[in-house]
């Protein structure tokens, strides 16, 4: 019978400054490579979260590389969602913020992409959180 | 005294902020301070707007958070990192950074 393990990534941090939220996205972008350390039937299953401050991570056009000479989190968002994580982010902070979804990283279209972005009510990311089995908050 | 502040967290800052005063007083919005000129907050501007200062946000920090220009509160002038180096050798004897 296969088992899947379900983690879920949840990102509270602003961008750049600090490295967490960057973490998470590898993180939930690297869980999907452990296959060769796992049992036949076995998976992982990861989520990402954004709550709270951490929304911003999901703003288009970061221009990191310009400025930074980093990769922006904007393309690690679109390669999470190359790779068909499951992505949501919290409408409430989106409303808090002020933040419409037409300034949101939805898709990765542009990069080959068929997964999408969900805005959800914080109570369906808290029906989430009950069903995976480990939370990383970043 | 003239006074720069560099502020480079989304916090209010609040317990140095409110009690500080000068006769100049600049705040220079940089990091994630850019947030405080970006977004509203619950559909509340940033306390920090309550302070009689002259307001600057760091382009290369909104941009690469993406934002621009047209996102900022009009009480804040969006300069460039030589802007900011301007602003310390000609406009304010002290900063400090919160």
């Amino acid at each position: 019978m296969a088992t899947i393990k379900k983690l879920a990534f949840v990102v509270r941090s602003l961008p750049y400054k600090t490295e967490a939220s960057r973490l998470a996205f590898t993180h939930a972008i690297a869980s999907q490579t452990v296959e060769i350390y796992l049992e036949d039937g076995e998976n992982i299953e990861p989520v990402l979260c954004f709550i709270g401050n951490g929304v911003m991570n999901c703003l288009k056009n970061q221009q990191a590389m310009k400025h930074y000479g980093i990769t922006s989190n904007e393309q690690h968002m679109k390669n999470s969602l190359l790779l068909d994580l499951k992505v949501m982010i919290c409408k409430e902070d989106l409303d808090k913020f002020g933040i419409k979804e037409d300034a949101l990283i939805m898709d990765a279209e542009d990069i080959g992409g068929e997964t999408k972005a969900q805005i959800v009510p914080y109570s369906e990311i808290q029906k989430e959180l009950e069903a995976v089995d480990h939370i990383q908050l970043f | 005294m003239k006074l720069g502040v560099f502020m480079s967290s989304f916090e209010s800052g609040s317990d140095v902020l409110d009690r500080l005063t000068a006769e100049k007083l600049g705040i220079i919005l940089v990091g994630n301070g850019v947030y405080h000129a970006a977004v509203k907050d619950s559909g509340k501007e940033s306390p920090i707007f309550k302070k009689s200062a002259n307001f600057y946000v760091l382009a290369e920090d909104l941009e690469s958070r993406g934002f621009n220009a047209s996102n900022v509160d009009s009480r804040a002038k969006v300069v460039n990192y030589g802007d900011v180096v301007d602003l310390i050798f000609n406009d304010y004897e002290k900063i400090i950074w919160i």
